[in-house]
């Protein structure tokens, strides 16, 4: 077991290093990251200071042994625009994103659960294939294009809801609904597939056996158990959607790390841009560790798998 | 002629939808030229926002309307339809052969080139997808061909990683056997026995990941850095109508949308039935 | 540009040797009612740009003129322009010049604050030019001889030689002599000054969320009028859709930069506002190719027949409500020393013909059209009208900034470029900044200009300078070295609460301001 997690352990270390390697390397593909890493209309002596910070003028191996040096220190740069540290705007944008994505995942969840739940009792029939469609429509319609969708129809036409901007929880609804909605059939899939597994399997036939309702087998063993997978994967969706949510940021002006790197692009502010990357990449690394090793300590089977 | 005949069977139970859905893009994208009724980047300012010709103050002359610039907005559409073919298909195109090849050469020779390909995947694969994009458009800059490599760079590893394992368990088999017991190089193997056997996932995972590669470049034209602007990109269309839409200029929004709905909804179908046509071992894909 | 130059007012002292400042301060105490009432309620501005720290300190100001919205609010400087002119007198109470031109002395008013109750005196005025870091620093440094403060209310600076236009750069064009305290500041250092600044403005500084909102309070015992409003806040919403729908559910009261159709239902709704700020920045086409003779753009008549090409009009009603005015200058019509350029005229007949007449009956193809993004539209109705006589250009936006920088640094030799500016400024600094050889915006030279220019900066005698700077304008009119697009009215939108909503009260200045004489209506 400790040796898994070690190993386990280690793959993320290596990948987090890998990641660091991959966008250094890209910073350094167009040839000079200078014009990247300072402002546009900076200085000589903001030039030179970049290129000593950063070991311009040294060999590459050197100028990446700087630039992991700063990223284990927690330095991601400072936002040009802001002139504020880019960790320090990213956490201060953090709760808003969370807030968004906590909503989004309540949303994803009422929606995905029921209908997932739904299309594996009755499946091969009408509401299977009503799930289906739902599914795919989920996949096919852009969360951009659901986000200008509502606010056409709930801001232009009913007035009902804020087009955009954030304060109460009015403005939540249509981007959480917006996020949520490709997120919902990724958990109605894979609520019905799960619940279709453990309705086949031995102790549902037992509890039939036993002479237990139909309802009472679906909602008291097969959906608990049908549940753990989609709990799982709501977790990683939860970082998926803090990730994602830049689109939906963008059309509704909420104030989270989408729009911060929706602004990086707009200011040309490089140093936010590269900050909301390697945070983004890095915390589903970890997560997925920590996925990992959870599941090993629960199933000893996975352990023995590797 | 016997060919045919299979080609014709096999598409005999071909659905429909998608297939019309993608021919008539096609078609649009191909003959843009000679079907656009008007210029794509140039309007009179003294006919914007025309709404579409069966609303009031409509004319057939804009059947879809115009927008703030009083450009039409169908031949947008049908110049669209190119940006968005040409980029998804070349993207997906080249995606799938690097992340094919790197797949069954990691498969294939194990050891350290296994190493390497699949902890860079590993690593890439944890980068969230719309974000890498975004961040390696900053730094190229906008322009197609730019957006063909942000993207192929971006998805070549989700072929890599499926590839890869299926290439495992083609190693086991007898033929593969057969083929080193001949004499046979890797590369001949890899080429001749293994790359047969893996394309069809290949096919399956290309279609369907068409609509992400076309959801992906409308959204980072949406965001402006994608295709750049005068372009009628339908990503751009959506951006621009964002203004309009307030004041219920619905048209701008509504119609370049139904078309990256109706190409993404074509591509996630086909990719659904060829799943089920080429390889029902890929259903969990 | 190290080059000095004149204006009329520091003319005005030189002659007459009167304290201006004094004068103008009797007007103001007879056209402002000061206001008794404690301020109260709480006024949102939907913000089109977003807000960056360095805006917090007047020692970082570039030649933008965005980051003055908050210096109205959060600071003062001794002279800055204002509703009663451009110089008005501010923290000090008079200023005056001697006969010379090379001693201004300005006595700054007594009792006055900071918000952190420090007094505002001579020594933080010293401190805050010495620090300053902004636009033409190097001009103003290379200038003065001295900078003293013989008592706290009392500041002497001294000029190397006579320099006409030191008020216009030390006063309006720069940050130069906004005060800050010097005491606070060298407490809590310069990063610890954006994150909390304090100044001696109308408005003192609660809370900022960087790209989310600023939140500014009165500062009541503010020399010039105590606030009406108690709360300020400055939101940014960088879409204009946004803005207008925020605006429309009362979540704001004023938004900025509503344009085209969106104006138009502001004009619409019961309740909103249009409100508009005529001499806002003027916007003109720029010909880099002009003085490569291989070009067809060397050729005065293909200038020309950009000129005439353009439908005025038509794009002003289209984008902006008709509210742009139309020149033929780029010096702005309320600019000192500018000289009317005869408005031009859309005709495309007569610009076929000049096409033709230059060689190029078919058009050419021209490459790029650059500009800036926020005005795509401007360019795309600019190509759009090119391409109807010919002239076969791609529009290329780019986001201010590094379209800002690219200009500059001329990487966009080929093509058209969009310019702008909405600087303060008189009719020589504009011509300082895109005409003569030494700016970097200019990308090439004519010798006449460069020459007249050199003239007028040593002139003193105001006669002779203003036929000079006519002189110029007629010049760069005739040789069409730009065409102009329009001096942008500048369209903003205020709702129901907004009694004053001080758009346009400062003299050359299109924001909101002064902030204290801001309004809302008695509920």
């Amino acid at each position: 077991m400790r040796q898994f997690i070690a190993r386990r352990f280690g793959y993320s270390l290596l990948s987090l290093l890998l990641l660091s390697l991959t966008i250094f390397l890209f910073i350094r593909l167009t040839g000079d990251p200078t014009s990247l890493l300072t402002e546009p209309g900076a200085t000589e002596a903001d030039i030179a200071a970049v290129q000593q910070k950063f070991g311009l003028d040294k060999p590459i191996w050197v100028q990446y042994a700087y630039f992991m040096g700063s990223l284990i220190k927690g330095d991601l740069g400072e936002s040009f625009y802001y002139q504020t540290p880019v960790l320090e705007l990213y956490l201060s944008r953090l709760p808003n994103s969370l807030m968004l994505a906590t909503v989004a995942m309540a949303f994803s969840l009422v929606l995905g659960i029921p209908t997932g739940i739904l299309a594996a009792v009755k499946v091969g029939r009408f509401w299977d294939s009503a799930g289906k469609l739902f599914a795919l429509l989920g996949l096919s319609l852009p969360s951009f294009l659901v986000g200008l969708l509502m606010i056409l129809f709930f801001s232009v036409y009913l007035e009902w809801l804020p087009s955009s901007g954030s304060g109460t929880f009015l403005h939540l609804l249509m981007p959480a609904f917006a996020l949520g909605w490709y997120f919902a059939a990724a958990h109605m899939r894979l609520t019905r597939s799960s619940m279709l597994e453990v309705m086949g399997s031995e102790y549902i036939k037992l509890a039939r056996l036993k002479g237990l309702t139909e309802t009472r087998v679906i909602v008291k063993h097969a959906f608990k158990n049908a549940l753990i997978p989609v709990v799982t994967l709501a977790g990683i969706n939860m970082i998926n959607m803090i990730n994602v949510a830049v689109v939906v940021e963008t059309v509704f002006a909420w104030p989270g790390i989408g729009r911060l790197l929706y602004e990086g692009i707009n200011f040309r502010d490089f140093p936010v841009v590269q900050g909301v990357v390697i945070i983004g990449g890095s915390m589903i690394v970890v997560v997925n560790l920590l996925v990992d090793v959870l599941y090993a300590l629960i199933d000893p089977r996975i352990r023995l798998e590797k | 002629m016997r060919a045919l005949r299979s080609v014709r069977a096999w598409l005999r139970d071909a659905p429909a939808i998608p297939f019309l859905i993608l021919g008539l893009i096609a078609f649009a994208a191909v003959f843009a030229d000679f079907l656009a009724p008007h210029d794509p980047q140039f309007g009179k300012l003294s006919e914007r926002f025309l709404p579409p010709f069966w609303i009031e103050r409509g004319s057939t002359a804009h059947i879809f309307g115009t927008d703030h610039l009083g450009r039409d907005v169908l031949s947008r559409l049908i110049f669209g339809a190119r940006v968005s073919m040409v980029v998804g298909f070349t993207a997906v195109i080249v995606s799938g052969v690097v992340g094919t090849t790197l797949g069954i050469v990691s498969g294939y020779l194990g050891s350290w080139a296994d190493q390497i390909i699949m902890r860079v995947t590993d690593a890439w694969l944890a980068l969230p997808a719309l974000t890498f994009a975004i961040f390696l458009a900053a730094i190229v800059g906008p322009s197609e061909m730019n957006i063909v490599i942000i993207l192929a760079a971006v998805y070549w590893t989700r072929y890599a990683r499926i590839v890869r394992g299926e290439v495992l368990s083609l190693k086991e088999r007898e033929f593969v056997r057969l083929a080193i017991v001949a004499g046979c190089s890797k590369w001949t193997i890899m080429r001749r026995h293994i790359l047969p056997n893996v394309i069809n996932s290949s096919i399956v995972l290309a279609t369907l990941m068409l609509g992400i590669v076309i959801v992906t470049e409308a959204s980072l034209s949406f965001l402006g850095v994608g295709v750049p602007p005068p372009k009628p990109a339908w990503g751009v269309m959506l951006a621009d109508g964002k203004q309009g839409l307030m004041v219920g200029h619905w048209w701008l929004t509504v119609m370049p949308g139904t078309c990256i709905m109706l190409m993404v909804l074509a591509a996630n179908l086909l990719g659904d039935w060829l799943r089920v046509k080429l390889d029902p071992q890929l259903r969990q894909l | 540009m190290q080059i000095p130059a004149t204006t009329d007012n520091a003319a005005l002292l030189l002659t007459r040797r009167t304290s201006l400042g004094l004068l103008l301060s009797g007007l103001i105490a007879g056209e402002i009612t000061p206001a008794h009432a404690a301020a109260q309620g709480t006024l949102t501005i939907a913000m089109h740009v977003s807000l960056a720290p360095t805006w917090f300190d007047p020692g970082e100001t570039t030649g933008l003129i965005a980051p003055y919205i908050v210096l109205y609010a959060l600071h003062d400087a001794m002279v800055k322009p204002m509703r009663e002119g451009n110089p008005a007198p501010s923290l000090a109470e008079s200023y005056t010049a001697s006969a010379d031109g090379l001693t201004h002395e300005f006595v700054l008013r007594p009792g006055i604050t900071f918000h952190n109750g420090d007094p505002v005196t001579s020594d933080d005025v010293k401190f805050s030019f010495d620090r300053y870091r902004g636009n033409s620093l190097a001009m103003l440094r290379d200038a003065i001889a001295s900078f003293e403060t013989p008592d706290p209310r009392r500041v002497i600076i001294k000029l190397k030689e006579a320099w006409p236009d030191f008020m216009t750069f030390f006063t309006g064009a720069t940050g130069a002599n906004w005060v800050v305290p010097r005491k606070y500041l060298e407490k809590v250092g310069d990063a610890g000054f954006k994150k909390a600044p304090i100044g001696a403005g109308p408005y003192k500084f609660v809370s900022f969320d960087p790209g989310v909102e600023l939140v500014l309070e009165a500062h009541e015992p503010y020399w010039r009028r105590s606030p009406s409003i108690k709360r300020i806040v400055m939101r940014v919403i960088p879409d204009e859709a946004t803005r207008l729908v925020a605006l429309k559910r009362g979540e704001v009261d004023i938004a900025y930069s509503i344009r085209g159709e969106l104006a138009a239902e502001v004009k619409r709704t019961p309740n909103l506002s249009l409100k508009v700020a005529p001499d806002g920045a003027m916007y003109w086409m720029y010909f880099p190719e002009q003085w490569d003779a291989q070009s067809p753009w060397s050729d005065l008549r293909v200038r020309q027949a950009a000129a005439a090409a353009m439908d005025y009009d038509s794009i002003n009603n289209a984008l902006n409500l008709g509210y742009s005015t139309i020149s033929g200058s780029i010096i702005p019509r309320n600019f000192q020393f500018v000289w009317t350029a005869p408005k031009p005229v859309f005709d495309q007949a007569k610009a076929r013909k000049l096409l033709a007449d230059a060689g190029h009956p078919n058009g050419f193809d021209a490459g790029f059209y650059y500009c800036d993004s926020s005005y795509a539209n401007l360019g795309e109705a600019a190509v759009n009208n090119l391409a109807e006589i010919g002239i076969r250009t791609k529009l290329r936006p780019m986001e201010r900034a590094a379209f800002d920088k690219a200009f500059a640094d001329k990487r966009f030799r080929k093509g058209i470029i969009q310019g702008s500016s909405a600087a303060f400024g008189n009719a020589a600094t504009r011509l300082s900044a895109w005409v003569v050889s030494s700016s970097p915006y200019a990308y090439g030279a004519y010798p006449e200009l460069d020459e007249l220019y050199l003239q007028q900066s040593k002139e003193v005698d105001i006669a002779k300078r203003t036929a000079i700077l006519h002189k110029m304008q007629q010049i760069v009119y005739e040789k069409q070295i730009f065409v102009n697009l329009w001096q942008l009215g500048f369209l903003n939108a205020a709702g129901p609460r907004v009694g004053e909503a001080g758009f346009a009260l400062i003299k050359d200045f299109v924001y909101t301001g002064p902030f204290e004489d801001m309004t809302l209506k008695a509920q």
